[in-house]
Parts: structure tokens; sequence; C-alpha cells
């Protein structure tokens, strides 16, 4: 009955999926269409595995995954995190790894130890609300910002930022530095959790071997 | 004319047509399986005291509540779910009863939803709910009549998914796991996070054995068959009673003739301290949620002061129509009306329109008498 059925993959368009791919295929797990860079389609498919995959934005992801649009999904923690959609984190992929930040100019260290109201700018309120708020009882004004969230300190928009570090260069060439880390981040698998229940055998054999190349 | 007056605000919306059709025969099925069993159907007010929701209580944050204020400045809340409202009733009007009971209900539920995904605010919700008896058949009875029910629909296809708090809850015990850890690991391992819940465990220096095992539940997907299995690994009298439970509850599904739907998962825990015992859950393909939930809340009537236990299920009319729908099922058309068109400026002809229509609609018929243009 279940074979019947496609298994459909979201993936975070970009880097993030090239190295899915790359690891799917360690396993065996492999989808010409999707190689054709040429190709405008949208939804690429292998018919021996019964699988299909689909590119998007990283933050749909777990939207997909949610609604069952998509049975799994690969995105990074930092998405999942502010999404914070009703999901299943199965497997911690490795790759993509970074950090959740507060960062700002090295005078601003003093504002985080008072628990005095400061503005943070971020791409994700979320998790800054909820790091500030749960975490640190500090009362902040959070401002959302879509890019280049580092302007804020350095325009006076903000006191800190919330932002991923990765090697912390354009932190450094624009002033600002790491005050405290949050969270530490890489690419994790995600499951809708009726299909976990429908095709636990699938997902799981997927799962397990994905996790014996790790 | 002015637009706007068209709109209905975002997550509430008109039911007409071929879709009230559709969710009334959804009902109407479900409810007499229900009504089968027994089961007197209550109605309880659209809004409650606030308290009746509260944290201690309910299964929905605060924030998701729609709440406002009487003249007193009481606060009060729209129903987010049916459940305390059935325990305040049942406690109010059979508190010294100890007879069992069992109700059913059927409503409009409301709960805020974050905006722009797509989740109605209002939604009819449909459940049973039997209070006074602890016992394993209780738990049987309500399974089953949860599989009858959506069988009856004509949903196929479809999986329940039982598990028991006790099993997760003795390995902590012995383990020694303080309350905030284990809530924590409660919300990782109910969320499949297995990763997290290792750091967590190890973070904590639980030790071998427990640390294996507590992981373990996380994926612990069973058949009946290996059950038992997952009893011998266990030595917490707590954990062993709560397969012996589940083993049990197998044996009454099969006497219903039922066990083919169900399986075992020891990792489903409920984020929330409401359930007490068994948890169980129906999944489908064609809808990303679960589309029953129910389970046993032991503590609930205490909450009103009643010393009950209580096991019931619910579920949202929309998810099992979305089911349906995506299975291809063939819901029932509603029967054609018959037209009887009649002359307005002639009574004598009206007259005996209207007699055809009052005698086909004796019979049973439905018949719609209109006006020649």
């Amino acid at each position: 009955m279940s074979n019947d059925r496609y298994l459909t993959f979201a993936l975070g368009k970009g880097r993030l999926a090239n190295k899915t791919m790359e690891l799917l295929e360690s396993i065996g797990i492999t989808c010409e269409e999707m190689k054709d860079k040429e190709s405008r389609k949208l939804i690429f498919v292998n018919e021996d595995l019964k699988l299909k995959f689909f590119l998007s934005k990283g933050p749909d992801v777990p939207t997909y995954v949610e609604y069952g649009a998509a049975d799994i999904g690969v995105v990074g923690l930092d998405t999942i995190m502010e999404e914070n959609r009703n999901v299943y984190e199965v497997l911690d992929l490795g790759f993509g790894k970074c950090r959740m930040c507060v960062c700002g100019p090295e005078s601003a260290r003093e504002l985080l130890q008072h628990h005095e109201r400061i503005r943070v700018a971020s791409k994700y309120p979320r998790i800054a609300r909820e790091y500030f708020y749960e975490k640190k009882h500090q009362t902040v004004d959070i401002i959302k910002l879509n890019g280049s969230v580092e302007l804020g300190p350095i325009v006076n928009l903000t006191d800190v930022i919330v932002d991923i570090v990765e090697t912390g260069s354009t932190l450094r060439e624009n002033g600002l530095t790491v005050l405290e880390e949050i969270v530490p981040l890489s690419a994790r698998m995600i499951v809708n959790p009726v299909s976990m229940q429908m095709e636990n055998e699938r997902i799981r054999d997927i799962v397990t071997r994905l996790k014996d190349k790790l | 004319m002015n637009n706007n007056l068209l709109h209905t605000p975002e997550g509430v919306r008109d039911i007409y047509g071929k879709e009230f059709s559709d969710m009334a025969y959804v009902e109407d099925k479900l409810g007499s399986r229900i009504d089968s069993f027994g089961y007197s159907r209550v109605q309880t007010p659209t809004f409650e005291f606030f308290d009746v929701f509260s944290k201690e209580v309910g299964t929905i944050p605060s924030k998701e509540l729609y709440k406002f204020f009487d003249k007193e400045n009481n606060t009060l809340v729209l129903r987010p779910d049916f459940t305390p409202s059935i325990a305040r009733c049942a406690a109010k009007y059979f508190m010294e009863s100890n007879e069992p009971l069992r109700f059913s209900y059927l409503g409009s539920a409301f709960t805020r939803t974050d905006s722009l995904q797509g989740k109605l605010s209002e939604a009819t919700q449909l459940g049973a709910e039997f209070i006074g008896d602890p016992s394993v058949f209780a738990d049987g009875e309500v399974i089953a009549l949860a599989i009858l029910s959506l069988k009856d629909v004509g949903l196929k296809d479809f999986r329940v998914s039982i598990g028991h708090i006790d099993y997760f809850k003795g390995l902590c015990e012995e383990a020694g796991i303080d309350e905030e850890t284990e809530l924590e690991l409660r919300s990782l391992i109910s969320g499949k996070n297995r990763f997290a819940a290792t750091n967590l465990i190890e973070e904590k220096n639980i030790l071998s054995p427990y640390r294996e095992k507590l992981i373990a539940i996380a994926d612990s997907f069973l058949d009946p068959y290996s059950l038992s299995k997952a009893k011998e690994d266990v030595t917490s009298e707590r954990s062993i009673a709560a397969i012996q439970r589940l083993e049990m509850l197998y044996e009454v599904l099969r006497r219903y003739g039922v066990e083919e739907y169900v399986s075992f998962d020891l990792g489903m825990l409920s984020k929330y301290n409401y359930y007490t015992g068994v948890i169980f859950r129906v999944y489908t393909y064609g809808i990303g949620k679960p589309i029953v939930k129910g389970g046993r809340y032991d503590n609930l009537l205490k909450h009103f002061g009643k010393n009950a236990p209580a096991i019931g299920f619910g579920l949202q009319i929309d998810d099992i129509l979305e089911a349906l729908n995506s299975q291809g099922a063939e819901l029932p058309e509603a029967e054609d009306s018959i037209m009887i068109i009649y002359n307005p400026l002639d009574i004598e002809e009206y007259g005996k329109a209207l007699d055809k229509a009052q005698e086909l609609r004796k019979q049973g018929k439905r018949v719609i008498l209109n006006a020649k243009n």
C-alpha cells in the first residue's frame, strides 16, 4: 500500500540543498532531474524510489512539512526555531554549522548585564524575543530587519543585533563583536508527524542510513 | 455598495451548499455511532469563566484564547476545547454520583491562530467523554468508539497510535530525574528530537542504562507483538504496569475487532500535563496532523471538585472532511428538491400548486414552490 505513495522532500534552496543531495547520493538516493541546471521544473521525481523533491525558500520548508505537503524537510535550525512549527526534528545533518549570537559594539556588553531595556535588531524576532524574555529576563524592543542586520548598531538604530555568525568577518570589518552565544546551529532533517506514523518504515530507513554516514 | 461588508475576518468563514451537507453527513454518522454506545449529548455554553480553561486545566495556552469581560469584570473565554467544560458540567450536576457518565458534544470551538497560516479560528469539534471508569475496558470502549465512528464515515487507511505516559514517567523516576528536566525531556521526546534529548540526558549526567532507554523512547514505534519485548527492557514497576495496561488494552480492542488499526508509540507524550495514562492519536494519509486526539485525564475533574477518572477523544469535523476528500471518498449527495412553478396572477392555480407541494412534502420530499417569471 505505502509503496505506491511518493515520499516528498522539501529542501531549503542553495548550498543546503546541494549538500543534502550529496549526502542522499551517498546512501543511494539520487535525483538526476535535479542536476539539470537548465531545468525550470519545480518538482523533481525519482520514479524508481518513488521520491519527489522540491526546492523552496528556507523559512517555507517547515510550513510545507507541517501541513504534510512535504513528508521530509531539510533546513537550518535557525529557521526551525523561528518558524516554531509542529514538526519532528529527527536528525542533525552536521553541515551548515554556525551560531546564533547577540552581537554589537564592545561598548554594548554592559547593556546586557542589568536587565536594562534595550533595542535589538534581528531577522529572527521570535528567537530574539525568546532569548531575552525567557533566558535573560530582560525586556527588549525588537525591530525586525530583513537583511544587513549589522547596520542596526552602526547607524544607531539599535543597541545590539541577534543574527547568525559563521566566521565573524563581517562583524569584525564593521567594528562589531559577538557578545553572547544563543545557540549553535546546523542543518536538520524534519519530518511531518503524520508521515512519521504512516510511512514509518521508509522514513526510519532513510534516517538510519543517513545516521550511519554521518 | 461597500465591499468591505462582504468579508469575514481571517480564520472564520461561511459554510453553505455542498460543504454544509458534507459536514452534516459526517456529524450525523459520527454522532449516531456515539449515540449507539449510550453517550448522552450535552451542550455547554459557548463562553465560560477563564478559570475553566486556565493553565492548570487546559491544553491551550492563555494567549491563544479569545477573552473578554462581563459586567463585573470577570474574564470570560470563548471555549477553545470542550473537555474542561464537560468536566465542569459533570462535576456540577453529578457531584454525588459514582455512576459512570458518558457524554458527547458537538459545537464550535475558538482559538486565536497566528495570522497567515491558513488555520481556522472557529472550528466544529465533536467528541465523547467517558467519566467515572478507571478500567482498561473504558480505555478500550473510547478508542474502539473512535475507530468505529471513523469507519462509519467511510475513512480508510487510518492508524491509531497508542502510548502510555507512565512508561516514560516510570523510567524518569527510576533514573532520578527532576521535574524540570522531565518536562523538558518530555517535550523533546514528543517532538522525536532524539539528538537534543541525547544532549540533555548527557548534560544532566543521567546514567546508563537509563540513558539508552530514555533515548530509545523517542523512536519506539511498536507493533503489538514487540510490546512485551519492551516490557523486558524495563525494571520500573510503573513502566511495567504501563506496558501491561497496553497489552490488556490491545486484547480489549481485539475483542472489538478493530485491532488492525492499532499500533503503539511509547514516545507519544503530550507536552501538557493534562493526560495521565493512555494517550492516543489517529493518523491518516492526506492530512498533515492527527485527525483524532484523546487520552485519559484522571486528574481533571478533581480541579472542579469531583474526584473521578475519565477518558475521551475529540476531533475536528473539518479535518475529517479534508481527509475524506483527499482520499477521494464519495459522500452522498443531498437529495434534489422538486420544483413546482405557479402563476402569481392566478390564485386558483397557486392553490393547486400548493396542494401538490404539500402532498409531496407529506411524503417526505423536498419541494420548492416558485413563482413563474
